[in-house]
């Protein structure tokens, strides 16, 4: 299957964080094909086995997506919201979303018309409690098929746009997801030694619980995290951020410094281009979690640029996404018995 | 055609080409060519002669026209900077598609990520000097080749029928008034009638100006969409009128006053036939209306809008029954004038 159309199918699916299950099952379909065995596990993280003799890793990405949750149902069925993971309240008014209740329903957050906008309207941002979701339903038909704790998922599209770049929502971290199974592809045609279980976890955005409940089911010695960072925009902070067209590995003390730098010399030797990022404390991406699985995983982590993250318009470069995964599967080929000697070295 | 494929054509204030090529040939089809032509201002007038003499000179007009954006420049590093064209409030376009210029380029109206922001950001609203389309260009030189200035660009939100008979989709302001009339011209009625379809509404009135000094009705009826405001937190005072209520005609807002005897008559006919009807509840906008009244040496206008909520947005919303009963209030009129 090619890159671009896993992405635009799988991103369509609902996977709000605590509600991944249509996502985990799409999922593990794709992986099946490369895979020795494929599970999902109780909390909906997906686990394809692909079987070696040599130190057992486990790579990841999250298949959860940021979303909204049904808080209240007022009097007229305008449907109050809570967020799931970090949305920017900003990005609500004049979105089409989908309520995930009995039926998939389609719903618009509305604002008010410009025409009667006060000067003070106009110089504040609407705050997440004044917004509601309009079904286009009379209460009593809301109320039959919308129950406060059902999740709504932000408006899906799937923009291709110039330069080999794509705006989607959800990239965060599908588009991770995607390089999992793109170097799964790649390592049908590549010799490796390593024990490799692919798992593209859930529960990311409210803290990697997945990546932790998941390391510990399989227990690994080497620990590969994929998630996405920030790519420049107008007004971001310069260090905080990373040119779109190439992956970023990123150093620091959550990182193993032996796994980062053979990440450095493989990429030279395969020609492929990345980019440092320096994270002082944690890095917010399941890397963190999976470090200390059991009694703790040696870990490196890549990341993925990405315009406007937590938005539904988020941009990447599939330049990046093909060359991540040609890297990713050329690491995991490279892996032995010999790295277990040196990740303190 | 239907309201969907009028929904679906890009038409914002100053680019209503392709939307009035097209209602020039559906009118020529419904009234004869030779009663059918584009006046100096671009408007389609199209002319139905009466059954019966001795009627006043009706016109029903909508406009064309919908409120879009227009690029005037580009960012070093790519990225399309734009404005509106009519008013769209701007925080009602961050993380939203849109397409740009007659190729339709796809392109992105993002913001910078919620975990880079101060909160002296969270609280910034980002207006048109803070935010831009990117459609994925390098620089400035492929961006601009793209999309130079005055190049227009357009909400990308398909036409979607949703709820219980409600129907969420761009440009519902006014493509509502031009499909009660291409309906409408489909028969005659006793009294002349000018079905006039008028450019750049949103941008003051310039269309319908024209067409009132050209056509010099006796009496202009309005077809319109007009915010409804009628959900959430709206206190009862602001609530312009309500969506699935009925049709709403207007005593007055910012642009006219309705003529009182036609406002009197309007609800009458309604109440005769059977029409869901309702009262424009607030005075604020204006519609082109106020043109009508004042060309020439002035005419009785009324307006008789649907409800929409979220107007100039991308994602207005309007009610199947409230769109039937503009026409068939439309209709019963021009049978009794």
């Amino acid at each position: 299957m090619k890159t671009e159309d896993f992405l635009r199918e799988v991103v369509a699916l609902p996977g709000v964080t605590g509600n991944e299950g249509a996502v985990a099952q799409y999922i593990a379909k794709a992986f099946e094909p490369f895979c020795d065995e494929v599970t999902v596990d109780g909390l909906n993280s997906v686990i394809g086995h692909i079987k070696g003799d040599g130190p057992k890793v486990m790579l990841c990405a999250h298949l959860d997506e940021i979303g909204l949750m049904v808080a209240k149902i007022e009097k007229d069925g305008a449907l109050r919201m809570r967020n799931v993971g970090g949305v920017d309240p900003r990005i609500l008014p004049g979105m089409r979303v989908t309520v995930h209740g009995k039926e998939t329903l389609m719903g618009v957050i509305g604002a008010k018309p410009p025409h009667l906008l006060t000067a003070a309207d106009r110089a504040k941002n609407y705050n997440r409690e004044d917004l509601y979701i309009d079904l286009g339903m009379s209460p009593e038909r809301v109320n039959e098929l919308v129950q406060v704790g059902d999740f709504v998922t932000l408006e899906y599209a799937f923009t291709p746009l110039l330069n080999n770049r794509y705006s989607t929502k959800s990239v965060d971290d599908r588009g991770c997801v995607a390089i999992l199974l793109r170097a799964m592809e790649l390592l049908q045609k590549t010799a490796h030694t390593a024990d490799l279980y692919f798992v593209a976890t859930c529960q990311e955005e409210i803290g990697s619980y997945g990546a932790a409940t998941a390391g510990f089911g399989v227990d690994p010695e080497i620990g590969i995290a994929l998630d996405v960072c920030h790519a420049a925009t107008p007004g971001a902070p310069a260090l905080a951020t990373h040119e779109l067209g190439s992956v970023v590995a990123t150093k620091g003390p959550f990182i193993n410094r032996y796994l980062r730098k053979k990440l450095d010399e493989i990429a030279h030797e395969i020609n492929v281009e990345v980019q440092s990022g320096v994270a002082a404390r944690g890095t917010s991406t399941d890397a963190d979690s999976l470090g200390i699985v059991r009694g703790g995983v040696p870990t490196v982590l890549l990341e993925l640029p990405l315009k406007y993250m937590h938005t539904s318009v988020e941009l990447f470069d599939m330049h990046a996404v093909t060359e991540c995964a040609r890297l990713l599967a050329a690491y995991c080929s490279a892996i032995d018995e010999s790295w277990r000697d040196e990740l303190w070295t | 055609m239907d309201l969907k494929q009028l929904c679906e054509f890009h038409a914002p204030s100053g680019d209503e080409y392709k939307l009035r090529a097209a209602l020039l040939e559906e009118a020529k089809k419904l009234c004869g060519d030779e009663n059918v032509r584009i006046d100096r201002m671009g408007n389609v007038l199209c002319f139905k002669k009466g059954t019966e003499i001795g009627k006043p000179h009706v016109c029903v007009s909508a406009h064309m026209d919908e409120v879009g954006f227009i690029i005037v420049g580009a960012t070093e590093d790519g990225l399309l900077k734009f404005r509106c064209v009519g008013g769209i409030d701007p925080r009602v376009i961050v993380s939203k598609r849109v397409l740009v210029g007659e190729d339709l380029i796809p392109g992105v109206i993002g913001a910078m990520a919620i975990h880079l922001q101060s909160a002296a950001d969270r609280q910034r609203v980002l207006d048109y000097d803070g935010l831009y389309i990117d459609i994925g260009a390098k620089d400035k030189a492929e961006a601009t080749a793209k999309c130079p200035p005055a190049t227009y660009a357009y909400f990308d939100t398909p036409y979607t029928p949703f709820g219980d008979n409600f129907v969420c989709a761009k440009a519902l302001d006014d493509r509502v008034g031009c499909y009660a009339m291409l309906r409408l011209m489909e028969e005659s009625f006793p009294c002349d009638v000018t079905f006039a379809f008028v450019t750049g509404e949103e941008i003051g009135l310039r269309g319908a100006t024209g067409a009132g000094y050209t056509v010099r009705p006796d009496i202009a009826v309005i077809l319109e969409g007009t915010s409804a405001n009628d959900m959430g937190d709206v206190p009862p005072q602001f609530r312009v009128c309500e969506a699935g209520k009925g049709i709403c005609v207007s005593f007055m807002d910012g642009a006219s006053i309705a003529n009182r005897t036609l406002y009197r008559d309007m609800l009458k006919i309604a109440e005769e036939n059977g029409v869901p009807h309702q009262v424009k509840r607030a005075t604020t906008g204006g519609n082109d209306a106020g043109a009508y009244q004042r060309a020439a040496a002035g005419c009785r206008t009324i307006a008789l809008s649907v409800p929409c909520r979220y107007i100039h947005s991308g994602v207005s919303v309007a009610h199947f029954d409230d769109i039937e009963a503009q026409y068939a209030l439309t209709r019963a009129f021009l049978k009794n004038v």
